[in-house]
């Protein structure tokens, strides 16, 4: 906290200083000279300076100057660079030329250093903080699907606030965590999932909590940088192997007013997608009758399947007539009531942004609010960001900058999972049962249902988990240049928030019957400093060669605490405090603490503005190893080649060419506290019987199955990752058309993972080196200008690919299967096997004859018993892609993002429940009908051979529908869809309409997201992970399901 | 205002605080920090007991024994796994069991306990070694061949060899004999015993000793007891052996009386009332998944055929079901039909185990080994083995042990015995006795299915139908599938069987 207001201080102080300082202010406009069209986006910026901003719209800029002297830069991509020399004059026009050749883009590279894109040897991708700004979707993570090549995202469900799951370039770490670096302003933020897996009787069983990128609003965002390989984020050092996401807030740094203040709202709808189709025919019961208590039962003593009478037969007690608060009840269908389970859910919107430049100075203060009503009860997500950014030069030239980044993010979630959740019952509801219409709990409040499960309605608004995040991202820098080629900066920043989680569970529930208060508090700290010195020369050694040093030193501490009490059987229904309760089943801490020492240095060469050599080397030092071995270095190496320029190539047709390649090396430490073997404490079993300790207030430890990392056959080392990546950059017709390819390989070797062992060993797992996992594959990201007519219409694609072949190589001598740490079911378990790629799912295969075709019991004319730990599922997608297109004339604005995501499989426990229950439309269709399995009847013949037989036994649908297993390889579905990701329409109103009004700039625009999809091969929308993000993909263990968004934004400039 | 400092002074200042940055800066001193504060890396034998003892209880309580209750018909599946497995569709996922309860919790436990105290503190090796005995006798008589003497070395062995059944319990090369572990246990507590108070700490008492309250007599009766029941699990196949453990039992002792031989000294784990406290039969049937069984239809026939006063003892009337399955004059009961299909009736018309198995709140204790079982063991070496005792008085004092558990009165077991002559009396060929003893047995073991199915895959009794709608064996199973966890592992050791081969003790 302190920190806090000391930022804030300064921030006022620097203001202040600014305010006062000797200026005066010129203003201009900026043309196409060829066209005479105003050019938005030009940077004009003051010579020797860092002082700047950008044209706007229709041209036009104002930056505040000197009092005398000093000359003004204008440069813009595409276009050749022009010199103004300042003299007394306060309104400039300038015409720039189009520069055929160049092309040109600032980007941020690691540690937040902003590079010229034509310089790298190895592939980024921009995206601007519009795109993924008022896009129906608060998690900026869900806002970049389908947009950037190289990276698959998957959401958890469509719940408020529920987790997304991000990989770039594959899965390069066998048990590690797989997901990017998240970076704020040039420091490591959190993105952990932090998931509270259930309390006492856990697994399976859990809200969807958040991703803490979540945290971030979008709205906040000035641009993203995403570093795909390990080349871009070597600097990152080990936490980036899985490339970074740099993410640059708003500063006010481009604005070029004194003061800008934006309005802006918004509103959406989110609807449930992707609900399978049910059948309406059959209602509730077993065997075409619908068996009750004594006959004439209440409805709740019946059978929870759909297997029951066709409506419309004679209504009897044996035939479907049922009783519910002692009343005759119609047997009728009620189509809607699983999708009226599902509300319509509202996402609003609302935000101030100030931002201001005095050209010395720059500062922004942004206030955001999100409120999310999600598609169920229980489903809220509301939050609120303050972020306050700025930064200014000294007359000493200092230079200082810092932000301070609020966020509020209170998130409620239902239970999802197989463990009872109300997604878990919906498949338990029969086609004639009145969901709605019937109460969901008694008079007392207590559960209403079948015995042993839980009413779904009661309970999304009885079992369900709150988190309240308060978090804090601070960074401060301070930079000065000590001589013109030398400048030193040091910058340090804090991430840090607290989660206050409480899951509760009626008194009555069917999963925790006594009631259940979990209540855990998690604190996380994130403290990054690092030094970077920058040293520049041009025309070293020989002519036109200049080079960029940068050596720099970096600490990092994580520490990370959690505390928590499981507390049961509640004594007041409804009131949810400790106080309430009798029994403490659980409670006690986990604690991190994790340091890291990094010294790097990173030497850039650049020859003619065509040749480029870069190399880094780093160094850290990390806590969690053993310090035998915690000092490791690795290095990496990347050259870039603009051939265009090397050969004078100047053709309008073929406007740019660059060649670029990289090999590097990203080392990675250990998780804290795995060198030990540690006794825990005592508790067996799962959901469905378990043993916790203190026993009778007797406290036990047992022997952990972890064997740890120092041990009598290895002592633990760093694990390395090594790539080499070759990549093509194109430009035609004066770069109209662009194309970047890249090609990349990465080899992860001697990871640092618990390697399974013979559980007969007493230890499950223990801690080594071993193990490699590949990755190769291809991206691709294209743009193109189609028009550009000289009546405003213009068109833009821009589309990009990616397929990525990963492949477990070895794990250790010995072992070709182990486990991916996370909670399963048991059977369908995600793992890794040599040979296949990594995150298959090892389940259950009905058994076949060597043809291929499905044994048959001849006893039962139904699949023989599957055969277990069978690789069925493999969540890997074959390769996807997106494609927007943006359309603009005058002030309006299309554009839609359709995208493709082939192959990933998935394991749908929601289909299986859905199809054993007789509630799927498949399952009406010809009910009456006997079928026979296709198959074949194995026969011993006499001398001892076995011989098949074509399986000729019929068996009715009840039997072929609820036979095929829960978690078998007919649940598996490929999960190919094609989507209509985003579409928005746009309209900013015309200048000259606005000129009466207060308002600088007024736009419209409605916007949609999931409009449309297409899955051929699975009857749902198969954008579903019930573990939330982590490296177990592919499974839906009866999770919710995803959500369609549209709505309106509203943004004004004053 | 402004922050102005003049240049050079300004240079300088930052090289010396980069100078003192530097010189100041440790870097051993700061990345020290990777003990873990979450967990220990010793502990006292007082906090391991606990947890062996009430994970021995659990294992045998939970699925292995609500399978083996199934197999043998004490209780019938209604839904989820119940349901499927009482087909015999058993696909060999015994992870939890395997790998989380028998070796990685209670085996390991012991074998740490052992480690820790071998030789400083004889009263916890001693007992820990019993309780290693005990594990590992019921996963050699569940799986067959299971790994034994090259087990739980860690990464001394990171593929333990299966050790056969035979040597299992009979020793071998290399490999000692279930006997001789239970002998060396009795010895360390023997050692215990001698040694004078105060001379060892910490020592077993009341808190961390659930089962005797840190009286190590009652322990030496327990390894006397294990001694009877391993015996009397190989007396088919090594008639000899068995003969001669159970005389050394009895030498120390007429009757068994170095053994258990008082309901009172059963060891029995007592569990408690609070949620997860509660043994694992409630934490399955009441608390988790109060759908998914009932009582067995063939049970209580076999309990009504016989007027057994045990039947309210045992499971809970029906008095609203207009079609119960027994109308007794203990009450009207209604069972399920191993492996049916059929709608259950409603709970409400469920025949379900009482207290005596689940206690009032989840507190009744799992009945390991008892006094029931040591006259019932020896009346059965007395009828085979030829082993001192009178085999129908033994018998007799089985059925009376075990009705007094259930809480019969005296005066009620006597009427029972004055009025049934021919079912609490041997009778015929030794063939129809050991049918006797064996089905009386069987009927005392409900709540422990492990030992009545071990009973059953010995002699055939008592003569039990498969299931109905059996799928995957047509048989009741004789042995459980290797789990998939140690298949992964550990496969190339891994003998090739199907769930309908005999294990070595099996008749």
């Amino acid at each position: 906290m302190k920190k806090q207001v000391l930022l804030t201080l300064l921030l006022l102080v620097t203001l202040f200083h600014a305010v006062l300082a000797q200026t005066r202010a010129v203003s201009g406009r900026v043309t196409d000279q060829k066209t005479g069209e105003g050019l938005p986006g030009v940077t004009v910026l003051l010579k020797g300076t860092t002082n700047g901003t950008s044209s706007n719209a229709d041209g036009s800029f104002t930056l505040t100057v000197p009092q005398v002297g000093g000359a003004l830069v204008f440069s813009s991509v595409g276009m050749n660079t022009v010199e103004h020399a300042l003299g007394s004059e306060t309104q400039f026009n300038v015409g720039l030329t189009q520069n055929s050749r160049e092309l040109s883009e600032v980007v941020v590279t690691a540690l937040g250093i902003e590079k010229d894109k034509r310089t790298l040897g190895y592939a980024t991708q921009e995206i601007q903080g519009a795109a993924v700004a008022n896009k129906s979707e608060p998690n900026v993570v869900n806002a970049l699907q389908g947009k950037v090549s190289g990276v698959n995202i998957t959401g958890s469900s469509g719940l408020a606030g529920s987790s997304t799951n991000i990989n770039i370039r594959g899965i390069t770490s066998l048990t590690g965590n797989n997901q990017p670096l998240f970076v704020v302003d040039g420091i490591p933020i959190s993105n952990d999932t932090d998931r509270t897996n259930g309390g006492a009787a856990g697994t399976l069983y859990g809200a969807q909590t958040a991703n803490r990128a979540a945290d971030i609003d979008p709205e906040n965002i000035a641009n993203i940088s995403i570093l795909k390989g390990p080349a871009a984020a070597a600097l990152y050092g080990s936490r980036a192997s899985s490339g970074a996401i740099l993410i640059t807030t708003k500063s006010g740094a481009n604005v070029n007013r004194k003061l800008e203040v934006v309005v802006n709202t918004g509103f959406n709808f989110q609807t449930v997608l992707g609900l399978p189709a049910f059948q309406n025919d059959y209602g509730q019961g077993s065997g075409g009758t619908n068996t009750t208590s004594a006959g004439a039962g209440n409805i709740f003593t019946g059978s929870t399947t759909s297997w029951g009478p066709r409506f419309g037969t004679t209504p009897t007690y044996a035939n479907g007539l049922l009783l519910a608060n002692g009343s005759l009840l119609p047997y009728q269908a009620y189509p809607n009531n699983i999708r009226d389970f599902y509300k319509t859910g509202t996402l609003w919107t609302n935000g101030l942004q100030l931002a201001g430049n005095t050209g010395t100075s720059n500062f922004s203060l942004n206030v955001n609010s999100t409120t999310q009503k999600g598609i169920t009860e229980s489903s809220t997500l509301q939050r609120t960001n303050i972020q306050l950014g700025g930064g200014t030069t000294l007359q000493n030239k200092i230079r200082l900058t810092g932000s301070v980044n609020f966020s509020q993010t209170d998130q409620l979630a239902p239970q999802t999972g197989n463990g009872g959740s109300a997604f878990g019952t919906l498949a338990a509801v029969p086609r004639s049962f009145d969901l709605q219409g019937q109460p969901y709990q008694t008079v007392t409040g207590a559960n209403l249902y079948f015995p042993g499960l839980d009413n779904p309605n009661y309970n999304l608004l009885n079992s369900n988990t709150a988190s309240s995040v308060t978090r804090f991202i601070n960074v401060a820098s301070i930079g000065y240049d000590f001589f013109p080629w030398l400048s030193v900066v040091y910058r340090a920043g804090l991430d840090t928030y607290t989660d206050r989680r409480k899951q509760i569970a009626a008194i009555s529930s069917a999963r925790n019957p006594t009631g259940l208060i979990f209540q855990d508090e998690i604190q996380y700290a994130e403290f990054t400093g690092d030094l970077l010195i920058t040293a520049k020369k041009e025309n070293i050694f020989v002519d036109k060669l200049n080079a960029t040093l940068l050596v720099g030193q970096q600490t990092n501490q994580r520490k990370r605490n959690e505390q928590y009490v499981s507390a049961a059987t509640l004594s007041q229904p409804g009131f949810y405090n400790t106080i309430n309760a009798a029994v403490f089943t659980g409670s006690g801490e986990t604690n991190y603490t994790r340091r890291l020492l990094g010294y790097y240095a990173d030497l850039s060469l650049a020859y003619n503005n065509y040749l480029f050599l870069e190399g880094t080397a780093r160094v850290d030092q990390s806590s969690t190893l053993p310090t035998s071995n915690r000092t490791f270095l690795y290095p990496s190496v990347s050259a870039g080649f603009v051939f265009t320029d090397a050969f004078n190539i100047d053709s309008d047709f073929f406007s740019y060419g660059k060649i670029r390649g990289n090999v590097a090396m990203v080392g990675r430490d250990a998780d804290a506290y795995v060198l030990d073997s540690y006794y825990i404490t005592g508790g067996q079993g799962n959901n469905v019987a378990n043993v916790t300790f203190p026993f009778n207030n007797v406290v036990g430890f047992r022997p952990s199955t972890m064997i740890g990392g120092v041990n009598s056959l290895n002592v633990l080392k760093p694990e390395f990752t090594k790539s080499a990546e070759v990549g093509l950059n194109l430009g035609f017709f004066n770069n109209r058309l662009t194309l970047d390819a890249t090609y990349f390989k990465t080899v992860s070797s001697n990871q640092i993972i618990p390697v399974t062992i013979a559980p007969t060993t007493g230890y499950s797992s223990f801690y080594t080196n071993a193990g490699e996992l590949d990755n190769k594959g291809i991206e691709i990201l294209a743009t193109a200008s189609p028009v550009r007519s000289a009546s405003g219409f213009t068109w833009d694609i821009t589309a990009n690919y990616t397929r990525i072949r990963n492949l477990v190589v070895s794990i250790y001598p010995g072992v070709t299967s182990s486990t991916i740490p996370g909670s399963s079911f048991i059977g369908s378990v995600p793992s890794y096997v040599v040979g296949q790629p990594y995150g298959v799912i090892l389940g259950q295969k009905k058994a076949t004859a060597p043809d291929g075709q499905y044994l048959i019991n001849p006893r039962t004319g139904l699949w023989v018993t599957e055969l277990s730990s069978q690789v069925t599922a493999n969540p890997n997608v074959d390769w996807q892609g997106g494609i927007t297109n943006t359309l603009g004339y005058k002030g309006l604005t299309f554009s839609f993002l359709f995208d493709a995501i082939v192959g990933g499989d998935i394991l749908s426990f929601t289909q299986a429940a859905y199809k054993s229950a007789g509630v799927l439309q498949q399952t009406g269709a010809d009910r009456d009908q006997p079928r026979v399995i296709p198959g074949v009847i194995a026969v011993a013949n006499a001398d001892g051979s076995t011989s098949y037989r074509q399986n000729n036994i019929q068996v009715d649908a009840q039997s072929y529908w609820s036979n095929q297993g829960l978690q078998s390889d007919l649940n598996v579905y490929d999960g190919t869809h094609f989507t209509l990701r985003e579409v928005s329409l746009g309209y900013s109103l015309p200048k000259d309409l606005l000129t009466r009004t207060p308002f600088g700039s007024a736009s419209i625009s409605v916007s949609g997201r999931n409009l449309f999809y297409y899955a051929p091969n699975a009857n749902f929308f198969p954008e579903v992970n019930t573990q939330g993000a982590g490296n177990i993909r592919g499974l839906d263990l009866q999770g919710a399901p995803s959500v369609r968004s549209y709505g309106a934004y509203l943004r004004f400039t004053f | 205002m402004n922050v102005s400092i003049p240049l050079p002074r300004l240079r300088y200042a930052a090289l010396a605080l980069a100078g003192w940055a530097a010189a100041s800066c440790s870097p051993n001193k700061f990345l020290d920090v990777n003990v873990s504060p979450n967990n220990p890396t010793v502990v006292q034998p007082t906090v391991q007991l606990p947890t062996i003892t009430v994970g021995t209880a659990f294992v045998v309580g939970n699925m292995l024994g609500r399978d083996a209750d199934l197999f043998i018909q004490h209780y019938a599946g209604l839904a989820n796994q119940p349901f499927t497995e009482d087909k015999y569709a058993i696909s060999g996922n015994y992870d939890n069991e395997w790998r989380g309860d028998l070796y990685g919790n209670n085996l390991n436990g012991a074998q740490t306990l052992i480690a820790s105290t071998q030789g400083t503190n004889p009263a916890y090796s001693g007992i820990a070694k019993l309780l290693k005995a005990y594990n590992f006798a019921l996963a050699t008589d569940m799986w067959g061949d299971v790994p034994y003497s090259q087990a739980l070395q860690g990464l001394g062995n990171i593929h333990p060899a299966f050790d056969r059944q035979q040597d299992i319990y009979e020793g071998a090369t290399g490999i000692q004999s279930l006997f001789d572990l239970v002998r060396e246990g009795l010895s360390d507590l023997d050692k215990a015993t001698a040694l004078p108070a105060g001379s060892v700490s910490p020592v077993p008492s009341a808190a961390d000793d659930f089962v005797y309250k840190g009286v190590l007599s009652k322990w030496k009766k327990m390894g006397n007891m294990l001694l009877l029941k391993f015996a009397n699990t190989i007396s088919s196949k090594d008639p000899a052996l068995a003969t001669r453990v159970i005389n050394e039992v009895l030498a120390k002792g007429a009757a068994g009386s170095a053994a258990i031989n008082a309901n009172a000294d059963d060891f029995a784990v007592p569990f408690g009332a609070a949620l997860g406290n509660t043994n694992p039969f409630y934490s399955y049937n009441v608390t988790n998944r109060p759908n998914d069984q009932m009582a067995s239809t063939r049970f209580l026939d076999s309990l009504a055929a016989n007027k057994d006063p045990r039947l309210p003892k045992y499971f809970t009337t029906t008095p609203d079901n207009p079609t119960p399955t027994e109308k007794t004059t203990y009450g009207n009961f209604t069972g399920f039909e191993n492996g049916s299909s059929a709608t259950a009736p409603v709970r409400a018309n469920r025949s379900l185990y009482t207290t005596y198995v689940l206690g009032v709140a989840g507190e009744a204790p799992v009945r390991l080994l008892t006094n029931f079982q040591r006259a019932f063991i020896l009346a059965e070496s007395a009828l085979r083995l030829n082993t001192a005792g009178d085999a129908n008085a033994l018998y007799q004092e089985g059925i009376r042990r075990s009705m007094e558990e259930t809480g019969l009165s005296t005066t009620e077991i006597d009427a029972y015995f004055a009025a049934n002559p021919n079912i609490v009396t041997l009778q015929g060929t030794n063939i129809r006795k050991l049918n006797q003893i064996i089905t009386q047995k069987w009927i005392a073991w409900v709540g422990n299915g492990y030992e009545a199915w071990n009973d059953y895959r010995r002699t055939g009794f008592p003569r039990l139908q498969p299931a109905l709608n059996v799928s995957f064996t047509p048989n009741i199973p004789q042995r459980l599938l290797y789990p998939p966890s140690e298949v992964a592992a550990n496969g190339d050791n891994i003998p090739k069987v199907v769930i309908s081969d005999k294990v070595w003790w099996a008749n």
